[in-house]
């Protein structure tokens, strides 16, 4: 009976410790900037100030509006 | 809840635009006070009509001079009025982006976002004009290519090479219109012995100023106060003599963008040649600036459809695309 608690005991705890040590492995593998991120912002920084971007903003008050709405 | 705003606080015109509106207030940058009591009488068109023609406890005002604040109480007062008249209240604070030259201090940046704040804001991002100036003017500047833009506003002339959504080189100085109306100030005052205002001398400006020697140079009949009497007198002034009296400040633009075209790399220099520089801003309005500068650096110049509009278009874009933009923002980059 002892053993058997005993033995529950350890396992709550092995698993215990593996839930965490896997939960904060995940976390500090979010917070890794990875090497496609920069590529992804960057993009979106271009596509931002691309013609069809600008189109609802710029062009929406220019006369002159080579796509004219 | 406040719609995000995008001011361009220029020397002489403050464009406001609105997110999803576009361009909802576009106004003189003065404000005129009382003396005496501190009260705000007048901004903006009232405010310029006032200049040089108030009683003594009224000062009519611009409280920016090349660019940067001169005067921080007046200028939150006016920020502050401009906010409320866009529909700010004490309880919508928006987002705003504010366009500033880009040889602005560290101080001066800070007194322009402490202003804002202060005046309302929740957040106050600077742009550089030149940036804001070529989103604005529509140019391709989110491709590999060499994009280069002048903007002459009251008080700077800002030259800036723009390739990848980025500037690659820069040359800014403190030499605006307001230098030209200066200019034609003192050469009326030195030649023809009258003293004139600064509101006679942007309409000699516009009316027979020019750069470069054209067909319609015309000449103008200007009235002042004779220096020697102190009477009213009028003198008849030549487009040449005025072409003349201008000719420091132009001359000074001009080798600015010298200076810039010298900083490009040589692989965005070959695009010029084939695309051109475009002209934004209020100054690059005078008659034969563009003509000037093509043929002193033997680059096309290209007027802007939008001058005056172009910043703020520009920076209106970038309150539109906030998250995605946010890296343009001065403080973000430095």
């Amino acid at each position: 009976m002892i053993s058997m608690s005993f033995l529950t005991g350890l396992f709550s705890f092995l698993a215990f410790v593996s839930g965490s040590a896997l939960l904060v492995m995940v976390y500090l593998d979010n917070r890794k900037v990875r090497i496609d991120d920069g590529i992804a912002k960057f993009r979106r920084h271009i596509d931002a100030l691309s013609p069809e971007a600008r189109r609802s903003s710029v062009h929406h008050n220019n006369p002159e509006d080579r796509w004219s709405r | 809840m406040a719609r995000d705003l995008a001011i361009d606080l220029g020397t002489a015109n403050t464009l406001v635009y609105m997110k999803g509106k576009g361009i909802v207030l576009n106004e003189p940058s003065v404000i005129a006070v009382n003396r005496q009591s501190g009260e705000v009488l007048a901004t903006g068109h009232d405010a310029w009509d006032m200049i040089g023609r108030t009683p003594s406890y009224i000062v009519a005002v611009r409280p920016l001079r090349g660019g940067a604040i001169t005067d921080f109480d007046i200028t939150e007062r006016m920020i502050r009025l401009l906010l409320q008249r866009v529909g700010v209240s004490r309880f919508t604070r928006p987002k705003v982006v504010i366009c500033v030259p880009s040889a602005i201090t560290e101080v001066e940046r800070r007194a322009v976002t402490d202003a804002t704040r202060r005046a309302g804001a929740s957040d106050a991002q600077l742009i550089e004009q030149p940036m804001a100036a070529a989103i604005g003017a529509n140019l391709p500047i989110d491709e590999p290519v060499g994009n280069m833009v002048i903007d002459i506003g009251g008080g700077t002339t800002e030259t800036a090479v723009i390739s990848l959504g980025g500037v690659v080189a820069l040359e800014a100085i403190r030499v605006g219109s307001f230098d030209i109306d200066a200019a034609i100030q003192s050469y009326v005052r030195r030649e023809h012995g009258v003293a004139i205002g600064e509101r006679t001398a942007e309409e000699i400006k516009i009316q027979i100023g020019s750069a470069e020697p054209g067909p319609q140079d015309r000449s103008a009949d200007i009235r002042g106060r004779d220096l020697v009497t102190g009477l009213p007198k009028t003198v008849r002034l030549t487009a040449e003599e005025v072409r003349f009296a201008i000719d420091e400040p132009v001359t000074a633009m001009v080798l600015s963008v010298k200076r810039c075209l010298a900083k490009a790399p040589p692989e965005l220099s070959q695009d010029f040649l084939a695309r051109g520089m475009y002209l934004v801003g209020g100054g690059g309005m005078l008659r034969g600036l563009a003509e000037r500068i093509q043929r002193e650096t033997q680059v096309p110049v290209n007027m802007s459809p939008q001058p005056l509009e172009a910043v703020v278009l520009g920076a209106g874009h970038c309150i539109e695309n906030y998250q995605a933009l946010r890296g343009m923002f001065m403080g973000t980059r430095r």
